[in-house]
């Protein structure tokens, strides 16, 4: 096995890593847990483990034991289906399951393991995509980041999913930037103002449909941001303007990022979209530039482990391409959004298909067809027209698909507006008008 | 429809949607911030509270960008016309 070196946590370190709710929890704390899996890894000779928890010390510890140990780590998301869960740990053997209660399992031995950590896409349905990264080249993704002056001994509200990409990308950046991270006790807008407030966060990385939200709870003057971040949709300039005027003190950045190619440009200039200067000269080493009016990126960053199924596909000449639009208008271009069916809810993408599918795995249901629906508060809204089986009660039935909708799928992939109808119009294609 | 009469509307379809979530809707009036910790709307609810005011006044306020509000009563305001 190719052992690492891990996170690099010491012994008797007492700076505070993550808070929740009131807890702390210390660096050298959080060694000794990561020790003790490790030994448990060791004494067990497991090469594979999948941790499956949204607190980010079990993320940590389960990072920091696996490279150490050089077995291979998946990181699954706690709204992943079970089916799911049950097939990736049966397809590669996994032998470990982190989480609120570590299990040992029947692992097998299959390809020796090389410490590669597998993040999956979200998805709660359908199949999620799996990408793979090595601990090194995650950190060096954040290095840049993590070593910024206003980012030092920072305190992080993590907004992101723990397990997502951005979610990881948070952690590890507070992690090599001796910060802290601080999770809300509930995930509501007053749940993260109220964690906010309690730890004097000074960083906060979020999408703009958090921010929004986040502005209308906070007081004005009663957070002393050092660094404000936006991520995952579109900055617009209107958001950009109000956390302006709210945080004078702080950095504003937005970012565009992906799973494959990391974060490609990051603006500080207070104004949406980026500089068209960026098409003719390469900025902070990745190549922009404009095909067909959609964004294509280059750069050395771009994953090239094993994908199953990319989103951002590989082009022959090296570039990747993007489903974003972009338009160019004097010294500035601006991404209009995803030309494809993704639906982009608070910066969450929803895979209509995917709903689709779960709504036509209920009884009762004979067609479904999903589509987003423009919102002034969270950029897009999950819309569903669904046609029902003969002799059903419209009203009893669209409750039962309603709860099991909030039962089965994450809260921004639930059809927030439902609508019973007849029919389905089907086009020329064949396909789902 | 007058302020008041899109505030009552604001209180039902609050408590329609906090409801449907399975939580219990607290009381709101004018003054209540609609993601303050009492209410149970998060910022999805939000969206769709501002949607079905769309579809009950048929208008929206928000087509030319976001307009800052905090509170119910502030809503509200933003639907007369």
């Amino acid at each position: 096995m190719t052992a690492g070196v891990g996170l690099e946590l010491e012994h008797g370190d007492g700076a505070p890593i993550v808070a929740t709710g009131a807890a702390l929890v210390t660096r050298g704390k959080l060694r000794g847990y990561a020790d003790a899996l490790l030994a448990e890894l060791r004494s067990r000779s497991v090469e594979r483990a999948l941790v499956l928890s949204d607190d980010p010390l079990d993320i940590l510890r389960a990072v920091d034991a696996c490279d150490r140990a050089g077995a291979d780590l998946w990181i699954a998301h706690t709204n992943t289906p079970p089916q799911f869960i049950d097939d990736t740990l049966r397809q590669f053997g996994i032998g470990y399951l982190i989480g609120k209660l570590d299990e040992a399992r029947d692992g097998a031995t299959g390809n020796p393991p090389a410490a590669r950590i597998h993040m999956m896409t979200s998805g709660t349905t359908g199949r999620p995509k799996v990408a793979a990264h090595s601990l090194k080249s995650l950190l060096s993704r954040v290095r840049g980041a993590a070593s910024f002056p206003a980012n030092r001994e920072g305190k992080w509200l993590l907004t992101y999913q723990p397990t997502g990409f951005a979610g990881v990308q948070v952690i590890l950046t507070a992690l090599l930037s001796r910060g802290l991270i601080v999770v809300p006790e509930q995930r509501t807008p007053a749940g993260f103002y109220e964690a906010a407030l309690r730890h004097e966060v000074t960083q906060i990385s979020a999408t703009p449909t958090f921010w929004r939200s986040l502005l209308m709870v906070a007081e004005p003057g009663a957070l002393k941001l050092r660094q404000i971040t936006l991520g995952g949709e579109a900055a617009d300039q209107a958001t950009l303007d109000r956390l302006k005027a709210a945080f004078p003190e702080a950095r504003i950045t937005h970012i565009y990022a992906s799973t494959e190619a990391g974060v490609v440009y990051a603006v500080h200039d207070g104004r949406e979209g980026f500089p068209s200067a960026w098409l003719e000269q390469p900025s902070q080493g990745v190549e922009l530039r404009i095909r067909d009016g959609f964004l294509q990126i280059k750069t050395a960053n771009a994953m090239r482990g094993y994908v199953t199924e990319s989103e951002q596909p590989l082009l022959g000449d090296g570039w990747l391409s993007t489903a974003d639009r972009c338009e160019i208008k004097g010294d500035r271009v601006y991404v209009l959004g995803r030309q494809d069916s993704t639906i982009n809810v608070g910066g969450s993408k929803v895979y209509p298909l995917a709903v689709e599918t779960f709504l036509l795995g209920l009884p009762g249901v004979a067609e479904a067809r999903v589509f987003g629906v423009k919102n002034p508060v969270s950029g897009a809204l999950v819309a569903a027209d669904v046609v029902l089986a003969p002799g059903q009660d419209k009203d009893e039935a669209k409750t039962r698909i309603l709860t099991a909708c909030r039962e089965g799928l994450a809260g921004y992939q639930v059809p927030r507006i439902l609508k019973i109808v007849d029919s389905i119009q089907v086009g020329a294609s064949g396909k789902k008008g | 429809m007058d302020e008041q009469q899109i505030l009552s509307q604001i209180q039902q379809l609050v408590a329609d949607i906090v409801s449907a979530k399975g939580a219990k809707p607290g009381k709101i009036d004018a003054a209540t911030e609609l993601l303050g910790g009492g209410v149970g709307m998060d910022s999805l609810d939000l969206a769709v509270l501002v949607r079905e005011l769309e579809e009950k006044t048929g208008h929206d306020p928000f087509a030319d960008g976001f307009i800052e509000f905090r509170t119910a009563g502030e809503l509200a305001k933003l639907y007369v016309r």
